[in-house]
């Protein structure tokens, strides 16, 4: 598909290049400028997680080709663990000109020299970084310096089954009275499935006060009255059996015990929709944001995923303009319309249905990759966290302690 | 008629001459029979189950039914239509490169197994403990090193992908041990016999221990092919058109659709596809097993 | 001329042409095996005493300080328990089992292509697919819990403290435990075909021998066949335990990236994927490595030492 896609790619240029150029918007103009004097292939590559975004992804290299008929792109997404062949590509400086980067490792790629800065190119092409969420992007950012464009963005929402939940809960206490009252309802298993780990308890520990870093980032916070409270709250729904994991009850992630009916809340990003729709079509649920806590702003946790351009890539210039389409206003509608992720620039319109979910990027702060050791930190909370539950001890006395050793471990390095 | 049986025969009849006699016998073999039917229906299970689930839709695979409701062939059609690249291109990948290193084992395996089992030289020993070690050094760790190596050789481009796959799978320590101690235990009269009729050592190996290794071979054949067959790990660093990719990870991409949710029912078309080569190559080269030196007639 | 014992007269110009002969057998697989293998070690032992950044190579020297903080960690520690702990349980099981499938199918009975091909059966699909419907059968309302329940068999679980509802591959107690389960059960089938290949090799002369002696069927196996296993025994043990200390595909699948829960599923070589593709941290990942590599070669040589003599000439 990759090699045919590539001569569908020319060859539908030319039909429909017509169409295309004249749907082209007047904005920003300078990038498109820029753009268009640059000519030369360009190797794309990523991951696929599903045929609509392959589909999507096709959809927008097409308008790409349309707009740039010089820049043949040749776009060949990698099977399997993704950071493990890309480092096989890294040691041999054998890498695509322009590949998707996780919030999950990005500064850890960025410390290692791996991913090309592209202020230079910025301020050649005069591409407008300001309309994109400080919350996606600040992750691939570094001493101030650009490593990477969020492509999209997700966040956390939650997800409740209309059937069993009739008013959304819009605080944290509202959602402890919503999740007794449900205690004991037919068919549930617990009231609100919920991850034991950062994943998603990281949204219910900004929620309630909590932190893990200090304001500069300097310093370990988990260990702070506030935090500890915080993290003792999220234990204490398990405590309480008002949560569960999903793996003790019988489904490989919240978005199934949703959908099989064993859980009635969950805290999900958008790909819950295409996933509900294809495998439980009959269980009717609806978003909402995440309930406020104790802290009283409404905060909520982002993942995102950007293209980076890599200090041993070949086409650069290419993939600069390759990267200010996909990432810019065209490109981004032209790719999130369909639902397949949240745009990551406020310039950009919400796809349908999404509201919710694209209210949250406002306010949404990163869910991985913001500190140096994110994974060891990630692990440490999960470890002892799953530990207090299994054990049925719930005291997030060694769940913050272990964390803290983390983080320590993580800043001194 | 193998010698087990002639083993068994006097078992059951000193078990005639016993008090309980011929009754107690038949129902401990009846019962025996039940539980290796039982067990081996046992083993059938999830490929029953997958043969199953690929007639089902998709809301109906995530229940536990072994009945589909309804039955739908429409996963198949999907399986067929949508793979891209498109399941014959994966089968001819697939192929090309089992059999290839099937054959390599096969032939270096044999060779090298033979004179470690039955030719001296020196550092014979220390060259089969390196032999060893090389199963002891996890495929993670020789990552980075071995495509190092493949893409300053120019096999990471074009065709040279599918060479640096065999080259990377063309020999595996286990054939060579295996072959070693089928060869060590097999009785030295015959090479005895055919170094004094004047044979060399390679026609020693070819014309006369070769022939009698058909359960190793057997064997080798089997795991080998089964295993390349499914293999992911080098296919997926070093295959990386799409057009040169084998049938797991034409699957892997297939696994994804629908995001997070595993589309189980045209999954389980491609594994159902996937798996029925193996299952006649097994079937082929299993009757292998039963022959051995029983036909050789050789004297104690 | 000193004979060696065994074999007839054998002149010096005959023995170098053996060993060149020798050489020449197993020129191609060492010459692969250098490059590829060694190669990889050699390289990995370079690279973990340097701080090590995959494009520019070294940064600076580190002497053994990767090794000391992998011995001091205690997630790597509880891998190379669970590592361990799976090669004490898991080996013997599958051996043991494997071989009771090869004797049993190795006898003339009715249907002996049926059994053969149904005992290797789980060993032909790929492992991904067997251990994600392991995990389908094994969740808390799973096939597998509501089998036991119907069977009337809970009072029994639960006098280990197993709950109706368990949660077999997410609980800390039981995971590892039931990924032996599922590994027996699949590789049971590969051993058996080991061992059928070693059973065939036995010649017919020596079991109607035994019988003519009177030996039972029983007699006949452990003191007749199970000697003759030898070279089968020690190949099957060599190549289980130096699998089992390597485990790493049902940990990832059953536990996630970290061997969740709580590292029940932390193996060895799961901590070093973790080190190298989590963490970016390829020189730690070589010392695990290489430290994981000392450990496999030291348990081969002592099993080698204690069942697997060169052959006697």
């Amino acid at each position: 598909m990759r090699r045919s896609s590539g001569r569908r790619v020319a060859g539908a240029a030319i039909v429909a290049g017509l169409m295309a150029l004249s749907s082209i918007p007047a904005l920003g103009q300078s990038a498109d400028d820029w753009a268009s004097t640059i000519s030369g292939p360009v190797v794309l590559s990523g991951w696929q997680s599903s045929p609509a975004e392959g589909n999507a992804l096709t959809q927008t290299l097409l308008s790409f080709q349309a707009q740039y008929p010089n820049i043949p792109v040749d776009y060949q997404p990698l099977a399997g663990d993704y950071p493990t062949v890309m480092a096989a590509r890294f040691a041999s400086a054998d890498v695509p000109d322009l590949f998707y980067v996780n919030a999950d490792y990005a500064q850890q790629w960025i410390d290692q020299g791996l991913l090309a800065p592209l202020d230079d190119y910025i301020a050649a092409s005069g591409f407008d970084t300001s309309a994109f969420y400080p919350g996606y992007a600040d992750v691939f950012k570094k001493d101030g310096m650009w490593y990477g464009f969020p492509k999209d963005g997700n966040t956390i929402g939650m997800a409740y089954n209309t059937a069993l939940v009739t008013t959304p809960p819009t605080t944290m206490d509202e959602l402890m009275a919503a999740a007794e009252s449900l205690k004991g309802a037919e068919g549930l298993t617990a009231p609100i499935c919920l991850n034991a780990g950062l994943d998603r308890g990281l949204a219910f520990l900004y929620a309630n006060g909590g932190e893990l870093l200090n304001a500069d980032g300097t310093a370990s916070a988990i260990e702070t009255d506030a935090s500890k409270a915080a993290v003792q709250w999220y234990l204490d729904l398990f405590k309480n059996g008002l949560g569960m994991t999903a793996g003790d009850m019988g489904a490989g992630w919240c978005g199934e015990a949703l959908g099989k009916g064993s859980a009635a809340i969950a805290f999900e990003g958008g790909w819950l929709d295409p996933y509900m729709q294809s495998t439980f079509p009959d269980t009717t649920y609806a978003w909402a944001e995440m309930p406020v806590g104790t802290s009283g702003e409404p905060v909520t946790i982002s993942f995102t995923v950007a293209y980076s351009i890599g200090a041993d890539s070949v086409n650069k210039d290419q993939g600069f303009a390759l990267l200010s389409y996909l990432t810019g206003v065209d490109g981004m509608t032209k790719w999130t319309e369909g639902g397949v992720a949240l745009p990551s620039r406020s310039d950009v319109p919400t796809p349908a249905g999404k509201d919710v979910l694209a209210a949250g990027s406002a306010y949404a702060r990163p869910g991985s990759g913001f500190m140096p050791g994110w994974p060891e930190v990630q692990k440490a909370f999960a470890d002892a966290f799953t530990a207090e539950i299994q054990n049925g001890t719930y005291s997030a006395d060694s769940v913050v302690a272990a964390t803290k050793t983390a983080i320590d471990t993580a800043l001194a390095q | 008629m193998t010698a087990a049986e002639t083993v068994r025969t006097s078992d059951t009849t000193s078990a005639v001459s016993a008090p309980v006699g011929d009754p107690l016998g038949r129902w401990r073999r009846r019962i025996a029979y039940t539980l290796l039917i039982g067990y081996a229906i046992l083993m059938f299970v999830p490929f029953a189950w997958s043969v199953v689930t690929s007639f089902k839709t998709l809301p109906d695979s995530v229940k536990m039914s072994f009945i589909p409701n309804p039955f739908t062939l429409q996963a198949w059609q999907y399986a067929w239509n949508e793979m891209q690249p498109p399941l014959p291109i994966l089968f001819v990948n697939s192929t090309l490169i089992a059999v290839v290193v099937t054959l390599t084992n096969l032939v270096l395996g044999s060779i090298a197994g033979y004179a470690f089992a039955r030719l001296r030289f020196p550092g014979r020993e220390l060259l089969f403990v390196i032999v060893l070690a090389t199963l002891m050094i996890p495929d993670q760790l020789r990552l980075v090193p071995v495509y190092l190596l493949m893409n300053g050789a120019g096999l990471t481009r074009g065709l040279g992908q599918y060479v640096a796959v065999v080259i990377v799978l063309a020999i595996s320590g286990t054939t060579i041990f295996l072959m070693r101690q089928f060869f060590i235990s097999m009785p030295k009269e015959l090479e005895e016999a055919a170094r004094i009729d004047g044979a060399g050592f390679f026609t020693t190996f070819s014309k006369v221990m070769l022939p009698l290794a058909g359960p190793a071979i057997a064997a080798v054949t089997i795991l080998t092919f089964q295993g390349t067959w499914n293999g992911f790990f080098w296919p997926v660093v070093f295959l990386a058109r799409p057009d040169h990719y084998t049938l797991p990870i034409g699957l892997y991409f297939f696994r994804t659709a629908g995001g997070l949710a595993n589309d189980w029912p045209p999954l389980m078309a491609v594994v159902v596809m996937a798996t029925i080569p193996i299952v006649v190559l097994y079937l082929f080269f299993q009757r292998y097993f039963v022959e051995g030196i029983a036909s050789t007639g050789v004297k104690g | 001329m000193a004979n060696v014992t065994g074999q007839a007269g054998a002149p010096r110009a005959s023995r170098r042409s053996e060993a060149v002969a020798g050489y020449l057998f197993v020129a191609i697989p060492m010459l692969l095996f250098l490059v590829l293998n060694i190669g990889s070690i050699l390289y990995a032992l370079y690279i973990s005493v340097w701080e090590w950044n995959i494009r520019s190579g070294p940064v600076s020297f580190m002497g053994l300080d990767n090794y000391t903080k992998a011995l001091a960690d205690p997630v790597f520690q509880t891998a190379i328990r669970n590592s361990i702990y799976y090669a004490i349980v898991w080996v013997p099981l599958t051996m043991v089992l494997g071989l009771s499938l090869a004797l049993i199918v190795n006898q003339k009975l009715r249907g002996q292509t049926f059994f053969r091909a149904a005992y290797y059966f789980p060993a032909i699909a790929s492992s991904a697919a067997i251990t994600m419907l392991w995990i389908f059968i094994m969740a808390p309302d799973g096939l597998f819990n509501d089998v036991r329940a119907a069977l009337g068999l809970d009072p029994l679980f639960e006098l280990f403290g197993i709950s109706p509802n368990q949660n077999w591959i997410g609980d800390q107690d039981t995971a590892m435990n039931t990924v032996i389960l599922l590994n027996a059960w699949t590789t049971s089938g590969t051993f058996m075909l080991f061992y059928l290949a070693s059973l065939q090799s036995i010649s017919n002369h020596v079991y109607e021998a035994a019988a003519i002696d009177g030996a039972t069927w029983w007699q006949a196996f452990w003191r007749v066949t199970m000697p003759l296993l030898r070279p089968g025994h020690f190949f099957v043990a060599t190549v289980a335990v130096i699998g089992a200390l390597q485990m790493f595909d049902q940990a990832i699948i059953g536990g996630g990236v970290n061997g969740d829960p709580n590292n029940a599923l932390m193996t060895m070589v799961l901590y070093l994927y973790n080190a190298a593709f989590r963490q970016f941290n390829f020189s730690y990942a070589a010392a695990i490595g290489i430290i994981l590599f000392g450990m496999i070669m030291s348990a081969t040589l002592v099993q080698r030492r204690l069942f697997g003599a060169a052959p006697a000439w």
